[in-house]
């Protein structure tokens, strides 16, 4: 059997062999992040048939659950230790060609380490770890938004670095409470014992880890540094920012309300309604702001916080249809916007500005990466037959399963979103296609090393599009990993 | 024993937390603001170590015969708040090395004059 702690194992140590190899050879730095997240990739889909039937945890230091630090390969977490790999390996290799400039080793370096701390957070089975997991995420990402040292990257990093800071600390605050209430970091030990205390000590843990978790993945009052953060990094940065990043934040608030303080529809119902509201609110905002952006990065970076909502929206619904839903949603944003930030970066590099204006014409310049910018702008409008329409298509039936008036509304109002959203797309895709100079003679498509991943991702979008049964035996026991919080309490500690 | 006694590092901790959140908030300068992030962690440190801490207890591994386990203060929080520690000076270094480079290119630190990026 394969064991799940290579997942973390074998990207940590070449991420901090990279600086050691590029003493002797600069080039092997770039072809280190490929090699170590296709393993991943191996790995995780040899795992992935094993813990559909049983999770497998792994106890680190010979000692049993809940006093060791263990990992729990469950459906939830190899799926995502699966997208992570697909995702990264697509972009490193888009990366290749794309990162000439600055100490390249240091970039493929943290790029890995990132993507370590991406799979370490979705395996984990203790919280502090989650924590210290999380944080190499972060500080990953604050270094390479700053990785180009322009003004805008430096400015950013600086703004995303200062709420990424406070909000890590708002979060080991919360454990610091947990524990003192649990006396154990065992998140399994913890959701068994969470009906111990009295509901409102429970409480001030719960906003502070949902808080300090949030501001990562851009829930709507806490996403300022989102827009600006995506912006200014180089576009394949952006890609695993938007694409990666916060939906593992995601990933994060979703594992600790619904495993560790056991928010149900029967228990709490008013508070998952709150979160639907704030996933709505989240998804407004986003798209009104994302409709008046002339920034290309900016409009899809603001795209990104209204799907996110979206996405919180569809978990808050919290029946198996609705955490389906928002799963599939959530695959199917990071597909397409990675898919679109690659496409894009391209096209600012030829267009060499950023102004949606300045790209009039691309679509003939530049055929083969327009094409894949449009699937991926239609995908994440909804349009059959590409992944967002069975995905939007869950969640809306999702929510009008659940005959609950309320959600009718939000759910309408997240239609209105998808409108808006479509409305600056096809802005956008017209800008490329039918305006502009006749065309140009001297085409100049994106280098091989970039298309190759960008058809992968068409591919991808595509067949799943035509095809969800594909992935939805995998979201649904995701699905019932996070509904079924007695089930993964009873496969940690026996 | 009085409540002072008791709580006595619980009020220090957060008081800490509070300051340095003060000082994030209201502060200007990126140099003032990273000092705040530091104090904010100091007191996140200081709550996780108070968790644990028994007054006049010993350390679990070296005690002696006939003390029993009511004295002994709990390792678990200090393990924690050594690596909460050493994630601190990472956080703490980036933060200045990017104000280095900030002040570069604005030559100034007064994050109210920085101010390119907007909604």
């Amino acid at each position: 059997m394969v064991n799940p702690v290579i997942l973390i194992a074998v990207p940590l140590g070449l991420a901090f062999a990279i600086p050691l190899f590029a003493l002797f050879w600069k080039d092997i730095a770039k072809y280190t992040p490929p090699v170590a997240l296709g393993f991943n990739l191996v790995v995780s889909l040899l795992l992935l048939p094993k813990v559909l039937e049983n999770p497998v945890i792994v106890s680190i230091g010979g000692l049993q659950p809940p006093f060791c630090i263990n990992l729990v390969a469950g459906p939830v977490g190899v799926l995502f230790s699966a997208i992570i790999a697909l995702v990264g390996l697509l972009v490193s290799i888009y990366a290749l060609d794309y990162i000439k400039e600055g100490p390249t080793e240091k970039y493929h370096m943290l790029y890995l380490l990132l993507l370590t701390g991406a799979t370490g957070l979705v395996l984990t089975g203790d919280i502090f770890n989650l924590f210290v997991f999380f944080e190499v995420l972060c500080i990953s990402s604050y270094a390479l938004v700053a990785y180009l040292r322009n003004k805008a990257g430096i400015e950013s990093a600086v703004k995303y670095l200062i709420q990424g800071a406070v909000g890590s600390s708002l979060l080991l605050i919360g454990i610091g409470l947990l524990y003192g209430l649990f006396g154990t970091l065992n998140m399994a030990d913890i959701a068994q014992n969470i009906k111990s205390v009295s509901p409102i000590s429970v409480f001030v843990p719960m906003v502070l880890i949902v808080t300090g978790l949030g501001v990562e993945a851009a829930i709507f009052p806490l996403n300022a540094w989102l827009p600006d953060a995506h912006s200014s990094a180089p576009s394949s940065i952006s890609a695993i920012l938007s694409g990666i990043a916060i939906e593992v934040g995601l990933y994060a608030v979703a594992r600790v309300l619904f495993t560790i303080f056991g928010v149900s529809l029967s228990t709490t119902p008013s508070f998952l309604l709150f979160l639907a509201l704030l996933g709505i609110l989240t998804l407004l905002v986003g798209e009104m702001c994302a409709f008046s952006q002339n920034n290309i990065k900016r409009m899809l970076a603001y795209s990104s916080i209204g799907q996110i909502g979206l996405i919180v929206f569809a978990l808050a619904i919290a029946t198996p249809y609705g955490v389906t839903g928002g799963l599939f949603q959530l695959v199917s944003h990071t597909l397409s916007k990675a898919l679109l930030f690659l496409a894009a970066g391209y096209m600012i590099y030829q267009a060499g500005s950023m102004e949606i204006s300045a790209l009039e014409g691309m679509g003939r310049k530049m055929p083969l990466t327009c094409l894949a910018f449009t699937i991926g702008a239609f995908s994440l409008v909804g349009l059959p037959p590409f992944i967002g329409f069975p995905s939007k298509f869950l969640v809306v039936r999702a929510a009008l399963a659940t005959k609950e008036t309320f959600l009718f509304v939000l759910i309408g109002l997240a239609l209105l979103g998808t409108v808006i959203e479509g409305a600056y797309f096809f802005r956008v895709v017209q800008v490329l296609y039918f305006k502009g100079e006749k065309p140009n003679p001297g085409s100049k498509d994106a280098p091989v090393a970039a298309l190759i991943p960008m058809f992968i991702f068409v591919v991808l979008i595509v067949v799943v599009g035509i095809y969800p049964k594909l992935v939805t035996d995998v979201l649904n026991s995701a699905a019932s990993e996070f509904l079924n919080r007695l089930d993964y309490i009873r496969s940690v500690l026996g | 024993m009085s409540f002072l006694d008791s709580y006595i590092y619980y009020i220090g901790a957060f008081g800490l937390i509070l300051v340095g959140l003060y000082i994030i908030l209201v502060k200007h300068n990126l140099i003032k603001v990273i000092v705040g992030l530091g104090i904010l962690d100091t007191g996140v440190n200081l709550f996780l170590i108070s968790v644990g801490y028994i007054t006049k207890g010993t350390a679990p591994i070296f005690s002696k015969s006939g003390i029993d386990s009511k004295h002994m203060v709990d390792p678990v929080p200090q393990a924690l708040v050594l690596t909460a520690i050493v994630i601190g000076v990472a956080v703490l270094a980036l933060a200045l090395s990017l104000a280095i480079r900030l002040y570069q290119h604005y030559r100034t630190l007064n994050l109210r004059k920085i101010r390119e990026q907007r909604w």
